[in-house]
């Protein structure tokens, strides 16, 4: 695509103003790097960064984009962690970082956000309104909230204890790719039932729309419990969880674990004394503290099924934050020691000790890069199973790199397939496509290819995140 | 300088700055990335990745490069949060050592790589 850049800044600026619109280098590579372990490529980096400042602009850079067929990309805060965030062809990329207003509306039961509002902020608020945000990614410093209804997250919740974000979304401000801007669902605490667009949004990606105002329940701020429990192998762990479904006993809010080796390095960054074995950690939540502390009470009598070394409720919060560090920064206490390459297996709850077997092996022998070693922590209890393949050393070659991403990916879905898991919650289009295929078959991607040009048909919006990256 | 003691500080550096996760914690401690509203290459992640990509050759120095990485207040909050999550890249060291070898001319970017 021929593209005159200079020509392309002066329109932009008519519509959001000379000071935000970039067409540097520096600030395009900065914006098209993601945590993706490979470097961004001349194909990744934006002709523009434009930073519109409400649903008006973005309507008429979107009309733009349609009149000139150049590609936007929606950008949040670039925390996916696989390839979402990474623009796939030259395009205009498209901030939020400045829609980050928040409005409470304690006697209407909801608020109001922004997409480029950061999670951390809007947690802050709410929690002086005394109610709970229920998004709990590692990333929920900068990532926006935008990007997670967008992608439709619960990261360390457990789905079977509170449902996804989505679930409280209760209407939204969508510009679709074209430009026109269309609201969705209702004021109402009351949701629609039957066919409602606000669900056609959720979990859409920027695929079909750019999220402008996101309208969400307010939801009481509940009592919490946190158990720390040890055990001598991970194996234990995957009983309880397993058990824990079978006698249907209700999940925790947080269900998450540090396999051995993840735990040894967590215990040590955050100094605690090194574990014998595996640790698991989790949050219960009830509306009253008595309610919170017999739940909690509860699941330690239940958790005796895995049998834990030793397993106990934490109530001094500072050693809960050393405890829940070695957890929430795993990703990052493993990453500083080398190189690790993740992966997403979320089976059927009574297979997931055969799974977590499975994918242990694939990574062991991966074809890539030999020897690999093996560490897996994360929010088992959801299930989710996160296998990562670490490699003590960041001296990796881009293309083995690559190599390396593909097979687990490539591995790992067939794990996925044969358990019957939805590819997981890191299974975003950009990297979940060629496992749609093969797990659906392919009428299940003709109907979003569908979707995708009934709603843009010119292509504009994250173009390329649903052929999925290679 | 000797041209020994030049290319040590290039490869710290570009091992250092290889080492940012791009996880982009550190962006909103930052004051001028505050005061600019948001804008990333103007975050400590921003001028991590920039350092970088002027080092291994992929970008120029040219006016937003230096832009970006002189504006650095060295005020280190995001040090500070980069411990915290884990990372424990010395992110404001590393800037001030990016800023010395482009005053000295000792680092410029792709075109005089090339020359």
């Amino acid at each position: 695509m021929d593209v005159n850049v200079a020509r392309l800044a002066k329109d932009l600026a008519k519509i959001v103003g000379k000071k935000h619109v970039f067409t540097d280098r520096p600030t395009s590579i900065v914006y098209a790097k993601d945590v993706m372990p490979w470097d961004v490529e001349e194909k990744n980096v934006p002709y523009a960064v434009v930073r519109p400042s409400n649903s008006q602009e973005i309507s008429k850079v979107l009309q733009y984009a349609n009149e000139k067929l150049i590609p936007v990309h929606v950008h949040g805060s670039g925390t996916s962690l696989v390839g979402l965030a990474r623009p796939k062809t030259r395009c205009i990329l498209l901030d939020t970082a400045r829609m980050k207003e928040i409005r409470v509306y304690p006697e209407r039961s909801y608020f109001e956000a922004g997409p480029g509002a950061h999670l951390a902020e809007v947690r802050k608020l709410l929690t002086r309104h005394k109610a709970m945000l229920p998004v709990f990614p590692g990333s929920e410093l900068v990532a926006t909230i935008g990007g997670t209804i967008a992608v439709n997250t619960s990261a360390h919740g457990v789905d079977a204890a509170l449902g996804k974000p989505g679930d409280y979304v209760l209407g939204l401000e969508v510009v679709l790719p074209t430009g026109e801007i269309i609201s969705t669902g209702t004021e109402s605490t009351r949701r629609a039932a039957g066919i409602d667009p606000t669900k056609f949004f959720i979990g859409s990606e920027g695929l079909l729309g750019v999220l402008t105002l996101i309208r969400m329940r307010l939801i009481p701020l509940p009592h919490f419990e946190h158990i720390v429990a040890y055990y001598k192998s991970t194996d234990d762990i995957l009983d309880t969880v397993m058990e824990m479904y079978r006698q249907g006993i209700f999940p925790p809010l947080f269900f998450e674990f540090l396999d051995e080796r993840a735990a040894r390095v967590g215990y040590e960054a955050v100094g605690l004394e090194e574990p014998l074995g595996a640790v698991a950690m989790m949050r219960v939540h009830s509306w009253s503290k008595v309610g919170s502390e017999e739940r909690a009470g509860d699941f330690i009598e239940f958790m005796k099924v895995g049998n834990p070394i030793e397993a106990k409720i934490v109530k001094d919060m500072e050693e809960w934050d050393k405890i829940w560090s070695s957890r929430a920064e795993a990703g990052n206490y493993m990453y500083r020691l080398g190189t690790t390459f993740g992966s997403e297996v979320t089976p059927r709850v009574d297979k997931l000790k055969d799974a977590y077997h499975e994918a242990k092996s694939v990574i062991l022998n991966l074809e890539s890069y030999k020897n690999p070693e093996f560490v897996s922590f994360g929010h088992i209890g959801a299930p989710t199973i996160h296998a990562y393949a670490f490699i003590p050393t960041k001296d990796i070659p881009n293309e083995v790199k690559k190599a390396i991403t593909l097979e687990v990916r490539e591995k790992t879905e067939e794990l996925n397939i044969k358990y019957g898991g939805c590819g997981g919650e890191w299974g975003l289009t950009a990297q979940r496509v060629s496992f749609l295929k093969k797990r659906y078959e392919e009428g299940l991607y003709e109907v979003l290819l569908k979707l995708k040009r009934a709603i843009d048909p010119n292509d504009i919006l994250n173009r390329g995140n649903l052929q999925g990256w290679t | 300088m000797d041209i020994n003691e030049t290319k040590a500080i290039r490869s710290t550096l570009l091992e250092e700055a290889g080492k940012c996760r791009a996880c982009r914690f550190c962006i909103d401690v930052c004051p001028v990335y505050q005061a600019t509203e948001w804008v990333e290459s103007m975050s400590p992640y921003g001028r991590l990745q920039i350092l970088k990509y002027l080092i291994n050759g992929t970008l120029d120095e040219d006016d937003p490069l230096i832009y970006s990485l002189y504006t650095c207040l060295q005020c280190g909050r995001c040090d500070l949060l980069c411990r915290a999550k884990g990372q424990n890249l010395e992110v404001s060291n590393l800037i001030r050592m990016g800023k010395y070898l482009l005053s000295q001319g000792l680092v410029k970017g792709k075109k005089s790589e090339k020359v």
